[in-house]
């Protein structure tokens, strides 16, 4: 009787602690949506996850490639009721209406207390900032405007590595007197969006793509400079390959690795691809920016966005993961997997490959931050563009002026 | 009514007359159709990504190896978790199990119905059903959340079933209303006449009758629900993810590196389950089983 | 099955049997398309909104290049797929239907592109249709240097390219509606032909055919509804392009439903396909409804 009683109690004050074990495990659970999930991203969101578990949270995943999928889940979960703890977002105005409909939790008291303004740059700042509340942590910048050679094919055709928009015309004529694909293309329409934004920001410079894409100034759309942007644009049709329409980016990217072709221009997001061959940052393939205007990094990236809970053990789950995001071992570490650079600039990024290094030199000086087309525009209008810019490209027969006419009718019935 | 029997119909095929060369050509040649791309999925899947790159996406692969279909199955990464599409597939077959003989069994009694008894509004329902069948169902997702979550079968397995057969049901009464209308009314008359009532004549005389139909039926629910991606993912909630959610990850990373070997094992896996259905189904096909049921 | 069942008339439980379609009918199906014809009025983005504004969303549609683009290419896609799938359906149907040696495995072989997701499918068929990775390449590998083939990069061209994959997806189920319906043909009206001496593919073409229009139906309504909806195969093979050139208005709605996040213009966008198919469908309905009933008496 007495060892039954004593079992009972043992067994009655054990449960009782596992209780406590799991109340504390339950305590920082944090369900996050995200779209990471090729190998690189893969390992790049564990150092996050990894942190996260050390500090004592639980990490559960869930994981949906696409980012339209992904962000269609999570917005889903959160009008429906059964909001995740955190779920990511590119840095900009997809997720706008969430704040105007109550549903996001902001992280201006960790921002102030971790000084994050004054570390990162204004204008992803400016993008998470809603109502003076920052409403997202900015987790890295991935620049948009790259271009990536073959060095050897440069070598082999005689050409040196271009620095504007200007000297890369001669470069590609040298490599298509060569005999190889001057200009790894990735026809499709996101890809045609980015390679015009390229040559906005680096001839147009980055006055002219914050005038066309955030002040929506529809008689700078009609003006010469932009015309020459466009034509600038148009002249590279005649540098792609046949095969360039509907080609993935990566396949491209594939085509200057092997050395079929000279450049290209991508995201950083490209190093993926030449890391998994086996190259090296300025061994096998070189990294610049083209700029006329003495420079422009257009930079794009991800963030996290935390809906309103109402359990306080989630809040302070969500807290916990914020903090961590912008940690600087965090940071590199990340940074190192992912192949974007860290949005802090104020750490030391010498464990990074020598085109994130450049980067980070660039982007020491403000002038050269380029806010990406996302960070300026709705999705609703960055769409609008997409469509007439494709038209253009794929059009020979449209001249600069109508493309001219169309963006500004487009940014006119925006405003 | 007698058994049935299998008759062969048609003329006894003679060896070899140019007609019959004729068809065997006709089927070689729209075989090679259907089977090439198949071969470059294949031997893209036994490929390494070095020799992919080089793009001949017709050659047989140098050294052939299954690593690509091992890492698809067990190692690929979906997201943190680096395990496959393993992970998921009880969940599909669990999916699967329920669903489709739900939609099926309501689809095909909604259809009899419509076919030989005269309903009130039999024809409007019907129509509304045809027209509706055409919208893209991801607008009613928002909707069916919305009304999911007030009734409590949000994130569940009785959720995504109830999806399923919501979704099938203009596809499955179209399908066998009009098989069923074209069988021949003497069949219904008669049985009528003997007695039987609505449930009798739908079990006993009309499903037996419509396992042409039924084959094609399960074709298309297996088919639909076992590579349904965006119900599952928003309806079944995170512990029933059907494995589709996964070979999503594995295949459609916007700014990773493709592998585009261990893609193609991924698709080709996930899509052995409704092949080993189509192949099996194969029993079925059989003719005459209407034929003959009407002199008994 | 239950005594009390059987005692209740007949007609009374086939309507209880549609009792189910009927509540699906209206709650799930006629509540959603209302919610979204509602929402189509209104200046909805991101998330379902309130604020009414009329028919604006659609003056902005009908001005849209791209919706006018894509309700072309449906059209000249729609005819040709339809058609392709039906023609090629029945000739594999009939093909399979001499008995032939391996009918399981070519039966199997004509459905396997059915099963597959088309994210990978249609990667599949963009490398076979690239002029310099597959089809185009390989024939000017054998010697024909002037041998082209590649529509995919063309802007007039690439809508057929969609077809050529469409066809080669569809055609194995429009081929199984159309042997199960061969299969429940009376095996009588063959030995009656027999007897007449006429020659099988006459018998096929003047005699089968026609009473395998319930079939035919079926499958040209299960193609249609693929038509329509067709998304997945243009994402996975142009992504739309080159350009707009195989743009369509399923993939029109989705893009800014999820990616452009203009709930108001894609609700109309669908609202307008439904009323197209609906004033499309109403009169065949009507004229079906009109034979139901003299069939009847």
């Amino acid at each position: 009787m007495m060892r039954r009683t004593a079992a009972a109690a043992v067994a009655l004050l054990w449960s009782f602690g596992a209780n406590v074990q799991e109340l504390k495990a339950q305590e920082l659970k944090a369900e996050v949506i995200h779209w990471w999930t090729s190998g690189g991203e893969s390992a790049a969101l564990k150092v996050i996850a990894t942190e996260f578990t050390k500090a004592g949270g639980v990490w559960i995943d869930n994981a949906v490639a696409g980012g339209v999928n992904a962000r269609a889940a999570a917005i889903n979960r959160t009008i429906g009721g059964d909001p995740p703890t955190a779920m990511q977002f590119n840095t900009g105005k997809q997720f706008d209406e969430l704040v105007e409909a109550g549903l996001l939790t902001d992280v201006e008291a960790l921002a102030t207390e971790g000084k994050w303004r004054s570390l990162i740059p204004e204008a992803i700042a400016k993008a998470t900032t809603r109502d003076g509340k920052m409403y997202a942590v900015p987790i890295n910048i991935h620049g948009q405007n790259w271009l990536f050679y073959n060095k050897a094919v440069l070598e082999k055709a005689g050409a040196a590595e271009p620095t504007n928009w200007t000297d890369v015309f001669v470069t590609l004529d040298k490599v298509k007197a060569a005999g190889l694909i001057p200009l790894a293309f990735s026809g499709t329409k996101t890809w045609e969006r980015n390679l015009f934004n390229a040559v906005l920001a680096g001839k147009g410079g980055p006055e002219m793509f914050e005038g066309i894409y955030g002040k929506r100034d529809a008689a700078l759309a009609a003006s010469l400079e932009f015309k020459d942007v466009a034509e600038t644009y148009a002249k590279l049709r005649g540098y792609v390959d046949v095969g360039s329409p509907g080609r993935n980016w990566n396949d491209a990217t594939s085509l200057v690795i092997q050395g079929k072709a000279g450049m290209q221009v991508m995201g950083d997001w490209a190093k993926g691809e030449f890391v998994a061959a086996g190259q090296t940052a300025g061994k096998e393939y070189g990294c610049t920016v083209l700029s006329d205007k003495g420079g422009g990094y257009v930079m794009g990236g991800d963030v996290f966005a935390f809906p309103k809970l109402k359990d306080p053990a989630r809040t302070k789950a969500q807290v916990l993961l914020a903090k961590i995001m912008l940690e600087p071992e965090t940071q590199i570490a990340f940074a190192q997997k992912k192949g974007s650079i860290p949005v802090r600039l104020d750490l030391d990024t010498s464990s990074l490959d020598l085109c994130a290094q450049k980067a980070m030199k660039w982007l020491a000086d403000k002038n050269q931050q380029i806010p990406a087309q996302e960070l300026l525009s709705p999705p609703d209008l960055t769409g609008a563009v997409e469509d007439a810019i494709s038209q253009y490209w794929n059009t020979p027969s449209m001249s600069a002026d109508a493309f001219s006419a169309k963006v500004a009718s487009i940014l006119k019935a925006s405003n | 009514m007698g058994s049935v029997a299998i008759e062969p119909q048609g003329r006894k095929p003679r060896h070899m007359t140019p007609a019959r060369i004729g068809i065997y050509a006709f089927l070689v040649i729209t075989a090679l159709f259907f089977a090439v791309p198949l071969y470059v999925m294949i031997v893209t899947s036994l490929k390494t990504m070095d020799e992919i790159r080089l793009g001949q996406i017709l050659s047989l692969p140098l050294h052939p190896s299954l690593d690509a279909w091992r890492k698809a199955w067990s190692s690929a990464c979906t997201g943190l978790n680096c395990n496959g599409m393993q992970v998921g597939f009880l969940n599909s077959v669990k999916i699967l199990i329920v669903s489709v003989p739900a939609s099926i069994l309501v689809g095909s009694v909604t259809g009899y119905a419509l076919s030989f008894w005269r309903v009130r509004g039999a024809t409007l329902l019907f129509g509304a059903m045809l027209v509706v069948a055409f919208i893209p169902y991801q607008l009613f997702i928002y909707p069916l959340v919305r009304v999911f979550s007030v009734i409590g079968i949000n994130n569940s397995l009785i959720g995504i079933v109830v999806v399923h057969t919501i979704f099938g049901l203009p596809t499955m009464t179209l399908l066998f209303r009009n098989y069923f209308a074209a069988l021949p009314t003497e069949l219904f008359k008669a049985a009528r006449v003997d007695g039987a009532g609505f449930l009798r004549v739908y079990w006993s005389i009309m499903m037996p009758m419509a396992m042409p139909i039924l084959v094609v039926a399960m074709i298309l629910q297996v088919t639909g629900i076992w590579n349904d991606f965006i119900l599952g993912l928003v309806f079944a909630g995170r512990e029933n993810l059907p494995m589709t959610v996964q070979l999503n990850n594995i295949v459609n990373t916007t700014q990773g590196e493709r592998a585009y070997n261990v893609d193609m094992a991924a698709t080709m896996l996930t899509a052995l389950v409704p092949l080993i259905v189509y192949f099996g189904s194969g029993r079925w096909f059989v003719r005459g089983i209407a034929a003959g049921a009407v002199k008994g | 099955m239950p005594a009390r069942l059987l005692r209740l008339p007949s007609r009374f439980v086939a309507t209880l049997a549609l009792a189910p379609a009927f509540a699906v009918m209206l709650v799930v199906y006629i509540g959603a398309t209302g919610w979204t014809i509602w929402i189509s009025l209104t200046n909805s983005r991101m998330l379902p909104g309130n604020v009414f504004v009329g028919l604006r969303q659609y003056e902005s549609l009908f001005a849209n290049e791209r919706w006018q683009v894509s309700v072309h290419n449906l059209i000249i896609f729609g005819s040709l797929f339809v058609l392709a799938s039906l023609a090629l359906g029945f000739l594999l149907a009939v093909a399979i239907d001499q008995r032939v040696r391996g009918e399981s495995l070519l039966r199997s072989l004509y459905l396997y592109p059915f099963s597959m997701s088309f994210v990978v499918t249609g990667l599949v068929w963009q490398w076979l249709l690239n002029p310099t990775l597959g089809i185009e390449k390989l024939v000017r590998g054998l010697g024909f240097e002037a041998f082209r083939f590649d529509w995919i990069v063309q802007q007039d061209m690439a809508v057929y390219t969609l077809v050529i994959a469409a066809v080669w997806h569809a055609s194995g189920l429009a081929m199984a509606i159309l042997l199960a319906g061969l299969r429940g043909i009376d095996e009588d009206i063959w030995k009656a032909a027999r007897v007449d001496g006429l020659k099988t593919w006459r018998v096929y073409v003047s005699i089968i055919a026609p009473m395998l229009g319930a079939s035919f139906a079926t499958a040209a309504v299960l193609l249609s509804t693929a038509v329509v909806r067709l998304y997945d195969l243009v994402v996975a093979m142009t992504n739309g392009g080159p350009g707009l050139a195989s743009e369509v208005p399923a993939k029109f709605v989705m893009d800014h439903l999820f990616e452009r996040q203009n709930l108001g213009l894609a609700t109309a966008a669908a609202t307008t396909m439904l009323i197209t198919v609906a004033a499309v469908a109403a009169p065949f309905l009507y004229w079906q409804s009109k034979r139901q009933r003299l069939l009847a008496r």
